[in-house]
């Protein structure tokens, strides 16, 4: 019996420090004791290493998703929606109707009225998509895209709306997207986290619950990669410690750690052994990533990591410097990507454009729209496009209304609208070239396939090969998931 | 005996009564029953063991005897001999002490007190230990933040603006004050559910309603508030559920619970409880900070009183002898000021100007950076010599004459035209001219105090209408004597889009020379009158007092009755420098003017003969003369008045507490939780699978007469058919009382539990929020039942229940795994062994700063906040998360302290698994992740904690490096090391000397900037290298 324990601890041991496929070791663990029926309860996943590659319920197209969270909420009538009925309708009243029942944050609903957009759409690709002229460039991907004008959310603020689009759920203390992922499928990274935040312009509303593991271990939160000092928090070695000291410390570490084992044989010291042994590869791993001197000045240049922002008076706050920061990190989403990591988030605040809209989307397009094409074309030309899920989205969409806040000059920007919005997938088995959906001819409701945010999550999670009713987790006595109680995979979105 | 009536309580119980046998209702129309599951309480609520009150077992017989300790010992080892396996041996008196420490206090033992336990040969040595951390303050602390974890504390709001909350600590402190004290568990409880309903409710018994105030407060721009108040109480009502009853009421909130018998209804019975309570914050400064002020303001009332008696015995004593030879000697102003009857007044930059009955203009509305005033005004005077322009103080605080931000003004340019009507048959003129006296009535409300008049205006007029034209004018062309001089003059030119064919002849007026009573050095009144805009009139730094400017005319101007002075003010210095209280005058004595600041009103008085004055005006020269003439009143009143300003202000400290609203707000079920979709009203009630429900107010609900017919009237209905009655409806109070009623048969279940779980690192029931149907069965239910009812017979004591279980054999086995166990029993739910867990966050800092020597043993008050990198604090909404990093002590305080802000919680926290603080936490998970390890290793506070072990270790006398490696081992894990431990350490030591050896300058960075003995920094950083890998060991993280 003695023996067994032995060869079950180091089995445990050896698969967490050297397994980055099979994981055989811990499956076995955990099914001897399933066996004994006392650990049929547990929730998944069973085995000690949390992050343990896991297969998904079927077989997937997507193994890594790239989500780009323009927070605020973009205009989707001035960037994928064209409404010229707003130009001819611009200056006059919505029939009451429409808006009685209707809850604004800022618009003052008697006075409210259309605001046209000045912005061309013309069209691109072979599918014939119709785009704003604020994204030429994305305009070249079109065959790749799939535009969803009729997607739809129950939250009309901003933090609502945000936890919403990332957690299917209104509420704080639930996991995202990106835990759910790797909470359901593991992560193949042995040296990166699997679930990586990258940042641009200013702070979120949300902050950091936008990438929280909410009632999931911490092991499923995304971790923060950060635009100065280290790229990750406490990465580098304390002053006048040298990777050398470093080195010679972390063996102490591990030493002593295999000697308490063998007095005290808790498969939880391995465990400990192996995030050690995780944390001193990601020392290395994570500043070669941030490195881009191995990048072609092609590639940079594609992705336009140099360019300056142009000028513009009382943007959103954000600072200086957002243009090289967003295109940066949409290099760095492909890193990431290539390196094996599950679930990369770009966020960047702000598009909540309820005033000088015409000139702050042109700014926040303009840093937008080249960077995010230049990864497409990357990953497609990597081949990476076929497995990697790459999402632009926002919390919510805008008013065909012209805000008229008091105390404000009236119609120069939009209020919130989440009654309908427009977002776009590409790769990572998603049908590319083509429109879903359709609103009214003023924009204010669908007509044509609506998409609510549950429906748009269980097709992520399809995508990657799970199911979203069985993809659970049981806390507080219930067995909840990322779709709530709703949901339902969106066909025609499938390649 | 008051009558009750029924119809009101009679809904609340009917719900009560059939909500078991509500199915499928989600309170809209029948129509939706199809949507949602079945509750079948036949099935659940009868049979389920959790529904069943907990009846004490007895104690089971073992075979082995001197195992048993306490009835703990008794049902687990007889669970034991079941299954053919041996508890584990007693853990070593090291493992002991430290286990109990990290369980009782979250804190690693000192290595004196293992030393000492360890050498105690006394038979109840460790119930003596017990006993002795069960008195410790750091036991609250400890305790509390288990309680803390339930409470979801946090210090922000939560939402996107996230605003902190300053004074969320006070309830901190009560739950640490309180479990220090054991207060027992019901009382402490209800205290915290409805403490602002008991009688004669306490300061402490209202902060502890906090408990349901750290529910989350959106303030982003454009929330429906009433939407969010709603989820605060679904909040409340979620978060009882759990706490107290173990049971997920929110499932309810939407429809009825899929596998728990509890209705939507019934969920909003239990809102109803809650929707009547209002947020308050009560004002609730500490002893010391009250204590503190009222030092301070005993000290301020001393001077005060000082300063007044000094004022009085002046006053008393010798002012008015100084008022009468003041007035025998004081020079009146030679001028003699008429106020101006100002007719139009109009900005440039959209300003709102009103003329006072006192002729005063008083400027509101838009506040432009630039303006110009044009006043159209009239006058009695004949002739005019000079105008003169009065500022006022905005008596509001803060403020001045000016418009801009401290008061200030700039006049740029001051100019006065003089302007008639040329048209001879102007309508109006027909009424013929009016005498000053008929002008005065018909539009001047302040008489222009002429000398000649003066004596026939002694009572002013006191009202003005504004609505009658302005006095008619005759049709003399106004010019200046010494007509001709130069262009300009008299220019007559038709007034545009006018009616009658009118012209105007507008003559500028010369000014040539200008005062004022003050000006700084750059900004004189010369500059207002000399065409340059650039230059002008200021006041600074005199912003809270009247000032005066007079500025001559160059020749003597004849004022034709009906002509009107037209006056251009021009401000064009920027920023809001724009006047916001003025008034004009003019005079027509000789000059030179002098600005005096004599008001009109005292010259006048002064010229009136003693014996002629009224008493109003006597008492109108005696203010002035001591206010602004008296040098000894004036330095007096100034101290006062500075003395003032330094009166110490009440705390601010506010707690945040509910309390109940007088007017009831009434309760509907919200359709699909939906806050805008209003189902049926309900009463406040419980859940009908429990217990009954009691109310104090209205007596044994069961035992109201029976119900004809189901109403879904309100509390109105019950109003109208007897008189006199108000309807009672049941509080929170009942609501807390309930829970504590003997026959509840989860609260004391739930409790115990969770108590055992802290104690074991998982429950008898392992869903320990979840006693419902589908939570887990106890895997050992008579020792929960029998803890259950012991623990009510320990009058619900948190620490004796807490004593008993830690003096238990079960309870001080040894931790480790053993082989025949991890097969049988991988989770430990048969109890062979303790549990070894990884600490809690705030542990994992606590024990860093212990071992270190570094932590600070303050008890209660603020939250700190320790560095934190700037772009992490930046991650909250658009920069508004301020973190300034606390200095001294505070930055070794207790991690239970650390600021916890929702959006941006302190990472170190999140990283070790803290809860997130948004919904209730029963249970912390415990990850073992990199970024602990990075955390640990790299963290400046965690590296600050080797380096301080390290210099701490070679501050203490020692015989050589191998006695001071022994001692940073003992230090960090209360137990000496192995030899292949020490001989692994040794060998890191010397490696670590000697690559410190080859790279010197290495070793004062290591060593720490406070290393203080420079020659030793060699020594200390090998140290160091051996105090940060002994910290990052497991076990040193480990509660064994």
């Amino acid at each position: 019996m003695e023996s067994n324990f032995r060869e079950i601890v180091q089995l445990t041991r050896r698969d967490f420090l050297t397994s980055t496929a099979s994981g055989l070791g811990a499956l076995a663990f955990a099914s001897m004791l399933k066996a004994d029926g006392l650990l049929a309860k547990d929730p998944a996943p069973t085995a000690r290493n949390p992050l343990e590659p896991r297969p998904p319920h079927f077989a997937p197209k997507a193994n890594a998703c790239i989500f780009i969270f323009m927070e605020g909420a973009p205009s989707q009538m001035d960037l994928f929606d064209p409404k010229p009925k707003l130009n001819e309708l611009h200056g006059q009243k919505l029939p009451e109707s429409l808006v009685k029942e209707v809850r604004f944050a800022f618009i003052q609903k008697d006075s409210a009225v259309i605001m046209g957009s000045p912005r061309q759409f013309t069209k691109h690709g072979q599918c014939g998509m119709e785009l704003s002229d604020l994204l030429p460039h994305l305009g070249s991907c079109a065959d790749d895209i799939a535009l969803i004008r009729s997607m739809h959310t129950d939250q009309f603020n901003h933090h609502p709306g945000q936890l919403m689009m990332n957690c299917g759920v209104a509420t704080f203390g639930k996991p995202t997207i990106g835990a759910w992922l790797n909470y359901g499928l593991g992560s193949v990274c042995q040296n990166l986290p699997g679930y990586v935040v990258l940042t641009a312009g200013r702070g979120t509303s949300g902050g950091a619950s936008l990438w929280s593991s909410g009632f999931l271990p911490s092991n499923y939160a995304g971790v923060l990669f950060r635009n100065q000092g280290d790229p990750v928090l406490n990465l580098s070695n304390p002053p006048g410690i040298t990777s050398e000291m470093q080195h010679l410390g972390l063996d102490a570490i591990m030493d002593l750690n295999k000697l308490r084992m063998k007095t005290v044989a808790d498969p939880e010291i391995a465990s400990r052994i192996s995030a050690y042994e995780l944390a001193f590869k990601m020392q290395t791993s994570a500043p070669e990533l941030m490195d881009l001197s191995g990048e072609s000045k092609a590639t940079l240049e594609a992705y336009g990591v140099d360019r300056d922002d142009p000028r513009l008076k009382a943007d959103r706050g954000g600072g200086p410097g957002q243009y090289r920061a967003f295109a940066r990190n949409c290099l760095l989403a492909r890193r990431l990507v290539e390196r094996g990591v599950r679930f990369v988030n770009i966020y960047h605040a702000s598009w909540d454009h309820h005033s000088n809209l015409n000139a702050e989307l042109k700014f926040n397009a303009g840093m937008a729209d080249q960077p995010i094409a230049a990864l497409l074309k990357d990953l497609k030309q990597r081949g990476l496009l076929d497995t990697t899920l790459l999402i632009w989205g926002s919390e919510f969409g805008r008013t065909p209304l012209g805000e008229n806040r008091i105390g404000r000059e009236p119609n120069t920007g939009r209020d919130h609208h989440p009654f309908a919005f427009s977002l776009w997938m590409a790769g990572g088995g998603v049908k590319g070239g083509q429109v879903i959906g359709e609103t009214d001819e003023i924009g204010w409701s669908i007509v044509k396939e609506p998409i609510h945010i549950n429906d748009f999550h269980a097709t992520i999670l399809h995508l990657f090969g799970l199911d979203h009713e069985r993809l659970t987790y049981r806390f507080q006595g219930r067995d909840f998931r990322l779709t709530d109680v709703a949901g339902k995979v969106f066909e025609k979105l499938l390649a | 005996m008051k009558r009750i009536s029924t119809s009101h309580i009679l809904v609340a119980l009917l719900a009560v009564f059939t909500a078991a046998n509500v199915d499928a209702n989600d309170g809209a129309s029948p129509a939706s029953k199809a949507e949602s599951p079945t509750v079948s309480p036949e099935h659940s609520s009868h049979s389920h063991w959790a529904f069943k009150p907990p009846v004490r077992p007895e104690v089971p017989e073992t075979t082995t005897r001197t195992w048993i300790r306490n009835p703990i010992d008794a049902f687990v080892l007889s669970r034991l001999e079941k299954e053919k396996l041996a508890p584990s041996p007693e853990a070593d008196r090291r493992t002991l002490i430290r286990r109990l420490s990290f369980d009782l206090l979250g804190l690693p033992p000192r290595i004196e007190d293992v030393d000492a336990f360890v050498a105690d040969k006394r038979p109840d040595a460790y119930d003596l230990l017990v006993d002795r951390l069960l008195a410790s303050p750091h036991f609250g602390e400890r305790w509390g933040r288990h309680w803390l974890d339930l409470a979801r504390y946090a210090d922000s709001d939560g939402y996107e603006k996230d605003t902190a909350r300053p004074y969320a600590y006070l309830f901190r402190d009560w739950v640490i004050d309180a479990v220090n004290r054991d207060l027992p568990f019901d009382q402490f409880s209800i205290e915290q559910l409805a403490g602002d309903l008991l009688p004669g409710a306490t300061e402490a018994q209202k902060i502890a309603t906090g408990f349901h105030r750290n529910t989350l407060t959106n303030k982003e721009g454009g929330v429906d508030q009433e939407e969010f108040r709603c989820k605060a109480t679904v909040d409340r009502v979620s978060t009882t559920a759990t706490v107290w009853l173990g049971l997920t009421v929110g499932c309810a909130e939407c429809h009825n619970h899929k596998y728990d018998p509890i209705a939507q209804r019934e969920f909003y019975q239990l809102y109803a409880f809650f929707n009547n309570a209002s947020e308050k914050d009560l004002p609730a400064p500490g002893p010391a900070e009250l204590a503190q002020y009222r030092q301070e303001k005993e000290r301020w009332d001393e001077e005060r009183d000082r300063l007044q008696s000094e004022l009085a015995a002046y006053l008393r004593e010798k002012a008015a002898a100084n008022q009468t030879a003041w007035e025998q000697k004081v020079k009146l102003p030679a001028e003699r000021w008429a106020i101006l009857t100002v007719t139009k007044a109009a900005s440039a930059g959209g300003s709102d100007l009103k003329v006072q009955n006192d002729g005063t203009v008083v400027v509101t509305g838009k506040n432009p950076d630039k303006d110009t005033y044009t006043l159209e005004a009239t006058t009695d005077l004949k002739n005019v010599t000079g105008f003169r322009l009065e500022v006022f103080d905005d008596p509001a605080p803060g403020k001045g004459p000016g418009r801009s931000r401290n008061g200030n003004f700039v006049l740029s340019e001051f100019k006065v035209n003089v302007e008639l009507e040329s048209e001879r048959d102007w309508k109006s003129a027909a009424t013929g001219p009016a005498t000053p006296q008929e002008s005065r009535r018909a539009g001047s409300p302040h008489p222009n105090p002429l000398p000649k008049e003066r004596e026939k205006q002694a009572a002013p007029a006191a009202t003005s209408d504004r609505s009658k034209p302005a006095p008619a004018l005759e049709s003399t062309l106004p010019l200046p004597k010494g007509e001709g001089r130069g262009e300009g003059e008299g220019i007559a030119k038709p007034i545009e889009g006018s009616e009658h064919r009118k012209s105007r002849a507008v003559t500028p007026i010369t000014l040539q020379q200008a005062s004022a009573d003050h000006a700084p050095k750059d900004w004189p009144v010369e500059g207002a009158i000399d065409g340059n805009a650039k230059t002008g009139w200021a006041i600074d730094p005199q912003f809270d007092q009247r000032h005066v400017a007079v500025f001559e005319t160059e020749e003597n101007i004849e004022v034709p009755a009906g002509a009107k002075l037209i006056f251009h003010l021009d401000q064009q210095y920027g920023s809001q420098h724009t006047l916001e209280r003025f008034r004009l005058a003019a005079t027509s004595s000789s000059g030179p003017l002098k600005a005096d600041l004599m008001p009109d009103s005292i010259v006048w008085i002064l010229e009136t003969p003693v014996e002629r004055r009224t008493q109003k005006e006597k008492d109108a020269l005696a203010k002035y003369y001591r206010e602004v003439v008296d040098p000894s009143t004036r330095t007096l009143n100034g101290q006062l008045v500075a003395h003032a300003k330094k009166e110490s202000k009440f705390p601010e400290t506010k707690a945040q507490t509910l309390a109940e609203n007088e007017k009831p707000r009434q309760t509907y079920i919200h359709i699909r939780g939906d806050f805008l979709r209003k189902g049926e009203e309900v009463m406040p009630g419980t859940l009908a699978v429990l217990h009954a429900f009691k109310s104090r107010k209205v007596g044994q609900a069961s035992s109201l007469p029976p119900v004809e017919k189901h109403s879904q009237e309100g509390p109105s209905s019950g109003s109208k058919e007897g008189t006199g009655w108000k309807p009672v409806l049941p509080d929170r109070l009942d609501l807390a009382e309930w829970l504590f009623d003997p026959a509840n048969p989860l609260t004391a279940r739930v409790t115990a539990n969770r108590i055992w779980s802290r104690l074991f690192g998982r429950g008898l029931v392992a869903t320990e929020n979840d006693f419902g149907t589908r939570g887990e069965s106890p895997s050992h239910p008579e020792l929960l039942d029998w803890l259950a009812t012991e623990f009510q017979r320990l009058g619900w004591s948190r620490k004796e229940l807490i004593k008993l279980i830690v003096t238990s054999s079960v309870y001080r086995q040894s931790s480790e795994p053993r082989s025949e166990l991890l097969a049988r029993d991988p989770n430990n739910l048969l109890l062979a062994r303790q549990s070894r867990f990884r600490l809690e966050a705030e542990c994992v800092r606590d024990a860093f700063l212990s071992a270190a020597g570094l932590i600070s043993p303050v008890i209660g008050g603020p939250s700190i906040r320790p560095p934190l990198p700037s772009d992490i604090a930046a991650l909250g909404y658009a920069n508004s998360v301020k973190w300034k990093d606390s200095e001294g002590a505070d930055r070794y305080r207790r991690g239970l302290y650390i600021h916890f802000q929702r959006t941006v919680p302190y990472p170190m926290l999140m990283t070790f698994d803290a809860p997130d603080s948004n919904v209730t936490c029963t249970r912390r998970e415990r990850s073992n992740t990199p970024l602990q390890a990075l955390t640990t290793l790299n963290d400046p506070v965690f590296y600050e904690c080797a380096q301080a072990l390290g210099r701490r270790i070679a501050g203490q006398p020692a015989a050589d490096a191998s006695d001071q490696i022994r001692r940073v081992f003992e230090l960090c894990l209360s137990r000496p090391p192995t030899k292949a431990e020490f001989d692994r350490l040794t060998r890191l030591h010397e490696d670590y000397s000697e690559l410190i050896r080859r790279a010197p300058e290495q070793a004062a960075p290591i060593a720490g900037s406070h290393g203080g003995d420079a020659g030793r920094s060699a020594e200390i950083a090998a140290l160091v290298g051996v105090a940060r890998t002994v910290m990052n060991l497991d076990e040193f993280v480990t509660r064994e």
